[in-house]
């Protein structure tokens, strides 16, 4: 959980915890710019995200022009209906990541877009948008992958960038569909608690 | 899995990610549509979802992808508000005196009006520039005028549980209130005289449902110098019963379950 921002002998707050509510804050300002037309607030609002959603769709679909193509999908669906999000809150950055993945596995495996976890708002203690100006976090995430026992860090990333069902990493691992379970589970646990070392 | 029952995070994380069978996915989506927990506990694990997502490799942008973007947008209407790209159309010219020259009156006049265009350019971009500013500024308070509404109603309301908690074993020592709105999931705990933890140790505040279901963790705390804390709005899923607080010593990253003994409860 959170730290409590008013207890001045906190321990040092999560990473994903520092200066989340300004940043939905800032990213509230931009899309109400943005619902009322602004194509410079679209700009920056384009700027603070792009690269983050083109990486997660790059790593997916290994095809710049095709993840280029998920990219502009995201952020034109964001143009054109920005209040979608507005009415939402939480943390857009995680949003962000999660419907970039869901679209890129999409199509890469050329099925029909179909993503109910859109009209989730993520919390906002996993808002994305100081950290993303923040290399050492993302080094600190890729650490904590790179820490998984192997088993766990290979089946995360089948599921998660090759959009595999666990009973189709199971089939591939030869392993029971509970132990993919839960080593998927035991891989974000573990994710989570380093990041808040 | 069945719909009476909660999902389990195991499958939550799966359906997260989109990895479950097509007959597990319609169960567990059946289920969010009636569990506002489960959906609670879905967006918790979104966000760790999300986290995997960012130990990609930064990669920098295709030459032009901004442009093209840009280019995109100034063509394509928004679903409500102003059309975009429709640039003012230019003013036609006069009839006539479209091939001839200026003359000396019409070059000063030109000249005076380019100037006056210039100003009032720069005038308006720097009007222009003020209201995002103000408008940003509006925003930014209105939602600090909002948390501190949601915080002022938590602790106003009528319906707010108020409860005092106390260590389980020295009940006249260490001190925490919690207070609790159980429609927006709202907490507030504040808690005093607290003994000291080692650095690698933390307290952390669990919120026990009265449906039984498992404690859960809402923040962690340590107590500063004169032993008091307090845990303001944690991200608590709204509608949520509490059947009691408590808090328990965890290890300084906090845990996802109590560790016994609990220090302090209260109901």
């Amino acid at each position: 959980m959170p730290e409590s921002p008013s207890n001045p002998n906190a321990p040092a707050p999560r990473s994903f915890d520092r200066d989340a509510g300004s940043s939905i804050v800032e990213d509230l300002g931009l899309l109400q710019e943005i619902q009322s037309g602004s194509q410079n607030a679209m700009a920056v609002f384009f700027d603070r995200y792009s690269r983050m959603v083109y990486s997660v769709a790059l790593r997916v679909l290994n095809d710049p022009s095709e993840a280029e193509d998920v990219m502009q999908e995201i952020f034109v669906q964001i143009w054109q209906n920005p209040g979608a999000f507005v009415a939402g809150r939480g943390s857009l950055g995680g949003w962000l990541v999660v419907v970039t993945r869901n679209r890129a596995v999409d199509k890469l495996r050329r099925r029909k877009p179909s993503d109910p976890v859109e009209l989730f708002a993520l919390p906002s203690s996993t808002n994305l948008a100081q950290e993303m100006e923040q290399a050492f976090l993302l080094e600190k995430i890729r650490a904590a992958m790179t820490k998984l026992p192997e088993e766990q860090r290979k089946s995360v990333e089948l599921a998660f960038f090759e959009g595999l069902s666990h009973s189709e990493i199971a089939g591939k691992t030869g392993e029971p569909l509970g132990t993919i379970k839960t080593r998927i589970r035991l891989a974000l646990i573990a994710i989570r608690k380093e990041l808040s070392v | 899995m069945s719909s009476t029952q909660h999902t389990s995070r195991e499958d939550l994380t799966l359906y997260s990610m989109q990895a479950l069978t097509p007959a597990e996915y319609a169960e567990v989506k059946a289920h969010l549509e009636t569990c506002a927990a489960c959906r609670g506990a879905l967006a918790e694990e979104l966000a760790d979802v999300a986290l995997i997502g960012l130990s990609a490799p930064q990669q920098a942008l295709p030459d032009g992808a901004r442009q093209r973007f840009l280019a995109t947008i100034a063509n394509t209407p928004q679903a409500s508000g102003p059309v975009a790209g429709t640039a003012p159309a230019a003013l036609p010219m006069p009839a006539g005196k479209q091939k001839g020259g200026l003359g000396w009156f019409g070059w000063v006049t030109a000249v005076a009006a380019l100037a006056v265009a210039c100003y009032l350019g720069y005038h308006s971009f720097d009007l222009q520039q003020q209201l995002d500013a103000n408008r940003r500024q509006i925003v930014q308070l209105s939602a600090q005028a909002s948390r501190a509404q949601e915080l002022v109603d938590a602790l106003t309301s009528p319906e707010a549980k108020q409860v005092t908690l106390t260590e389980t074993k020295r009940p006249a020592q260490p001190i925490g209130h919690a207070t609790y709105l159980k429609k927006t999931g709202a907490l507030i705990f504040v808690a005093s005289n607290l003994r000291p933890v080692p650095p690698s140790k933390t307290y952390e505040l669990w919120l026990i449902p009265a449906n039984g279901k498992a404690p859960m963790p809402a923040g962690l705390f340590r107590p500063d110098a004169t032993g008091s804390a307090s845990v303001v709005l944690p991200p608590l899923p709204a509608g949520i019963e509490a059947k009691a607080f408590g808090v328990t010593v965890e290890e300084a990253q906090g845990s996802p379950t109590p560790t016994l003994p609990i220090v302090m409860t209260g109901q």
